[in-house]
């Protein structure tokens, strides 16, 4: 393989900031290379900038962006990671909604959802906090860029790096062995569902609007100063005013953004959408 | 800020011009927005001139437009030497040392002479700064001086100490082992001498090796000890007397056990990470490696013969391919030295000395008795140091692991068959029949590529109609490297393989082959509009055949834009006359692709005729034709390309400016001119 060139570098990193709205600048660009490799390789072509002119002109381009997109994302996460968020929630937002929930469904947004193991591991909070005995339903919407995870995440079976803090005794209550592999009860599946989207488009709406909270975990980390504002105000259009966007720890609007109120809760800050008032 | 303040923010930067650009830039590099601020950065670096920004580092009170003035000096580079350069007269101490920090990370040596008198400076401060500029700048020149300064002030001393480290010069040698072991700077000298890695400071640093305890310090000195090594033309004198000095210290703190720990802890710390991260995780951090490096060094160069079992152990794993080179360059040992390790109790260790050692044809026996060990990657491993050996004793051997072996001993057993003579290949044909097995056929293939052996020629010319498509691919891979028109006839069959994959390959083996037969069938099926014609092209280009550049360029008009591109970069290559002129057209073409790929290719092939249509590029809207343009005026060097460079140094995008710089660098010192 020959080497990479700044230029060409720079050149496929612009390609992929303009389509998917991800940032591969700097010490970042050696992830991007590292993951363009494999494409590369299985279309036998030698160089960054013969990828490069594939993506921008070849007659096959759409169907390579989306392998792209699979390539690009993929990234990692796991059952129960960050659990304070789930506890905000529990504790927090479904006492603030009061009895609006007694005529309609909690309504979350798990943005970024990978493989489903954020939504569904705030499902099995929700229902261990025994809302459906008081009366109270959810809806979680989970969208990912990503196609091959999404039909992981409908699947529902997981092993290896997805299950990693799970002990034995929360695989036995949450799921159910099949073929050596863990798939997730059907109970904690209900109420959870999946579809395709990609947060660095320039508008629209995401999902089936408004929602009472968004949960877009280290997500964002990956965009550029752009694509974060871009992102963050297509999730925000998706918020009802007073609902909750829940971002990484590592992952701040304090500067950013003025449509929103940090709150400091359960040990991680969290973002209101203004104005509060109109909330429940 | 709402963000969207920001956004706005950022189009008024890019709308802005003339003199509302200039009070929009300046006060943009104080904006609250990250964003907005690197943006007012770039732009200040190419508007503004480096007098005004110098009025934003005086100003002691705004900080924030202070820090983007400085960023932007550093980025304008040589274009800000000479007003850095008057700045070092200042009265105020401050500015001088802003304008020395910056003169050091723009590297432009054209300043040190300035900078040499400011190292007797009444402020200590600024003459600090001073020896660390000239550090970072490599002036040799402040040697002397430099050295005056390792009897003087702590912080100046220690600031000297690095910059002799930096300047690489070895008179610095001697003044600096002097501060080793026991002064306040000992581990700074020491990083120091590893830097200057003159052969002369070996003996010395391996006596210090033996005899300092203290731990940072001693791994300093054998990190440095490490690069003396490396780069030492003959390390076995200096060798031989550290191992008597080793042998004389055997208690717990003596240099060998320190070495072995320091072997075994790196060793687990990888193990380690595997254990918790994959295994597919990178071995250790790149500092314990190279202290890693370091220790196989000594311990080879003073035959520390205890740890040459710990050496081994790591020897054949693919991050580590830095053990092998060392045991070759520097272990020596006796036949039943060699015995004793290739019979070790640890299968490790005996792969190991096969995957490292040197082997000739007396050690056949030895190394064929590996082939039946219990140990999978060591009978693999023993393969390929018999192929090394290249005895033809070994083939039968070689044979039975091709048809019996795993998928590893298969493969460097057929790498192992090529380096034998041809003639004790014989038994290999049963291997090559049809009914042998896909892997087995798939391995004996390969060996016959790399022995090149043609008397299988009818076997291979058999097996590239096989049904199996990893049995077709190896045989056009073999079949590629026989001579005459069969093997030839055969990989141009292969064009039209019923599998795209064969097809690819059969391309790729007979660009590699190259002969006029092929570019002649490539050439033909540039008429056929398929799937496969870009790549076609691509070959003629690789091919560099002159003679299909006018079907290309007849091509051009009629062919899809994924087919012009490669097209262009095919005539690239191959750089027919008139071909400037044919990318002068493209670089006006409504495709930024096309664009972009003429300037490539004007970057390569443009002569000094061709200046104004580079003037042209450094002129563009589209960053890449502007890089493109300071790389072809770099690799013209004219002298009247350096205005052109000298904007284009200070480019919005770096990396514009940094292929700028490395072409003014190319033009030699320029910096006199930078104000023009």
């Amino acid at each position: 393989m020959i080497p990479a060139d700044e230029v060409e570098c720079k050149l496929l990193a612009d390609l992929v900031q303009e389509r998917f709205g991800l940032w591969f600048g700097g010490a970042r660009q050696e992830i991007l290379l590292t993951r363009l490799r494999s494409r590369m390789t299985a279309l036998r072509l030698p160089s960054l900038l013969d990828y490069y002119h594939f993506l921008r002109c070849h007659p096959q381009r759409d169907e390579e962006f989306d392998r792209l997109a699979c390539q690009l994302t993929n990234n990692e996460t796991y059952f129960f990671r960050e659990p304070h968020h789930f506890d905000i929630i529990v504790r927090h937002v479904v006492p603030a909604l009061g009895e609006i929930l007694r005529s309609r469904p909690l309504r979350v947004l798990s943005a970024g959802c990978s493989s489903g193991e954020e939504p569904y591991s705030l499902a099995i909070a929700l229902h261990n906090a025994g809302l459906e005995l008081r009366g109270i339903q959810w809806q979680i919407d989970a969208c990912d860029l990503n196609r091959d995870r999404l039909t992981r995440a409908r699947d529902g079976v997981y092993d290896g790096g997805s299950l990693r803090v799970c002990d034995e005794q929360a695989l036995q209550r949450y799921f159910e062995r099949a073929d050596g592999r863990h798939r997730l009860r059907e109970r904690y599946r209900k109420g959870v569902r999946f579809f395709e989207a990609n947060l660095a488009a320039p508008s629209g709406t995401l999902g089936s609007p408004p929602y009472d909270v968004v949960l877009c975990r280290n997500l964002l980390i990956y965009f550029d100063d752009a694509g974060f504002d871009r992102a963050v105000r297509l999730l925000g259009g998706g918020l009802r005013p007073g609902g909750w966007l829940v971002l990484g720890h590592s992952e701040s609007l304090i500067a950013r953004s003025d449509d929103y109120a940090p709150t400091w809760l359960e040990g991680a800050m969290i973002y209101r959408k203004k104005p509060i008032e109109a909330a429940a | 800020m709402p963000a969207s303040n920001s956004a706005e923010r950022l189009a008024a930067l890019a709308a802005a011009t003339g003199p509302e650009r200039e009070a929009l830039v300046l006060a943009s590099l104080e904006d609250i927005a990250p964003l907005v601020r690197e943006q007012a950065i770039r732009l200040a670096t190419r508007y503004v001139e480096p007098e005004v920004l110098g009025t934003l580092i005086a100003d002691g009170v705004n900080a924030a437009r202070r820090n983007g003035a400085l960023a932007a000096l550093e980025r304008q580079g040589p274009y800000a030497v000479p007003y850095l350069v008057k700045l070092l007269g200042s009265a105020d101490g401050e500015l001088v040392m802003f304008a020395l920090q910056i003169l050091a990370r723009i590297g432009d040596g054209s300043g040190a002479a300035g900078i040499l008198p400011l190292l007797r400076h009444a402020d200590p401060n600024v003459a600090q700064a001073a020896v660390e500029a000239l550090g970072r700048l490599r002036a040799t020149a402040a040697v002397p001086a430099l050295l005056e300064l390792l009897r003087g002030n702590l912080w100046l001393q220690l600031a000297a100490v690095t910059a002799l480290g930096e300047i690489g010069d070895p008179a610095a040698v001697a003044p600096l082992l002097k501060l080793v072991p026991d002064s306040f700077v000992a581990e700074q000298a020491v990083r120091s001498l590893q830097r200057i890695a003159a052969p002369e400071s070996l003996e010395p640093l391996l006596g210090l090796l033996a005899q300092v305890h203290e731990r940072p310090l001693r791994d300093a000195i054998l990190e440095a000890v490490g690069v003396v090594l490396d780069l030492h033309p003959d390390p076995e004198s200096a060798g031989a007397a550290f191992s008597r000095e080793a042998d004389r210290d055997r208690g717990p703190e003596g240099v060998t056990p320190f070495l072995g720990e320091l072997l075994r802890t790196i060793e687990a710390e990888t193990e380690c990470r595997r254990e918790l991260l994959g295994a597919g995780a990178e071995g250790v951090p790149l500092e314990r490696e190279a202290l890693a490096q370091s220790a196989v060094a000594v311990i080879l160069t003073g035959r520390l013969r205890s740890l040459y079992p710990l050496v081994l152990r790591r020897a054949g794993e693919p991050d580590v391919a830095w053990i092998e080179t060392q045991w070759r360059r520097h272990a020596r040992l006796q036949p039943d030295e060699l015995s004793a390790l290739l019979a070790h109790r640890d299968p490790q260790v005996r792969r190991g000395i096969l995957v490292a050692g040197e082997f000739g044809p007396e050690d056949v026996a030895s190394i064929l008795a590996r082939l039946a060990d219990a140990d999978v990657a060591v009978r693999a491993a023993a393969c390929r140091a018999l192929g090394l050996v290249g005895d033809a004793r070994a083939a039968a051997a070689l044979i039975e692991r091709i048809r019996e072996g795993t998928a590893a001993e298969r493969l460097e057993a057929a790498a192992a068959l090529g380096r034998l003579p041809v003639e004790a290949m014989a038994e290999l044909r049963r291997s090559l029949d049809p009914d042998a097995g896909e892997t087995t056929i798939v391995a004996a293939l390969d060996a016959v590529r790399a022995a090149e052996a043609g008397v299988f020629e009818a076997e291979v010319l058999t097996l590239v109609r096989s049904p199996s498509n990893a049995i077709r691919q190896a045989a056009l891979r073999a079949a590629a490297v026989l001579p005459g028109t069969r093997a030839e006839g055969a990989l141009l069959r292969g064009l039209g393989d019923r599998d795209e994959s064969v097809q690819l390959e059969a391309l790729e083996l007979l660009v590699q082959r190259g002969g006029e037969r092929a570019v002649a069938t490539l050439a033909a099926l540039l008429s056929a509009d398929d799937s496969l014609r870009f790549r076609v092209i691509r070959a003629l280009g690789r091919l560099r055949a002159a003679e299909s550049a006018p079907k290309l360029e007849s091509l051009y008009p009629h062919a899809a834009l994924h087919e012009r591109v490669e097209i262009v970069r095919a005539l690239t290559t191959i750089a027919p006359p008139g071909i400037a002129d044919f990318l002068g057209v493209r670089l006006r073409a409504p495709e930024p692709e096309i664009r972009h790929v003429a300037a490539f290719g004007l970057a390569q092939l443009a002569g000094p005729d061709d200046f104004p249509t580079l003037l042209e590029m450094a002129g563009h809207d589209d960053w890449a034709l502007r890089n493109e343009a300071a790389r072809a005026l770099g690799r013209l060097g004219l002298p009247q390309g350096r205005p052109a460079l000298l904007t284009l140094v200070r480019d919005v995008e770096p990396v514009v400016a940094r292929m700028a710089r490395s072409a003014l660098a190319g033009l030699g010192n320029g910096s006199d001119s930078a104000a023009a």
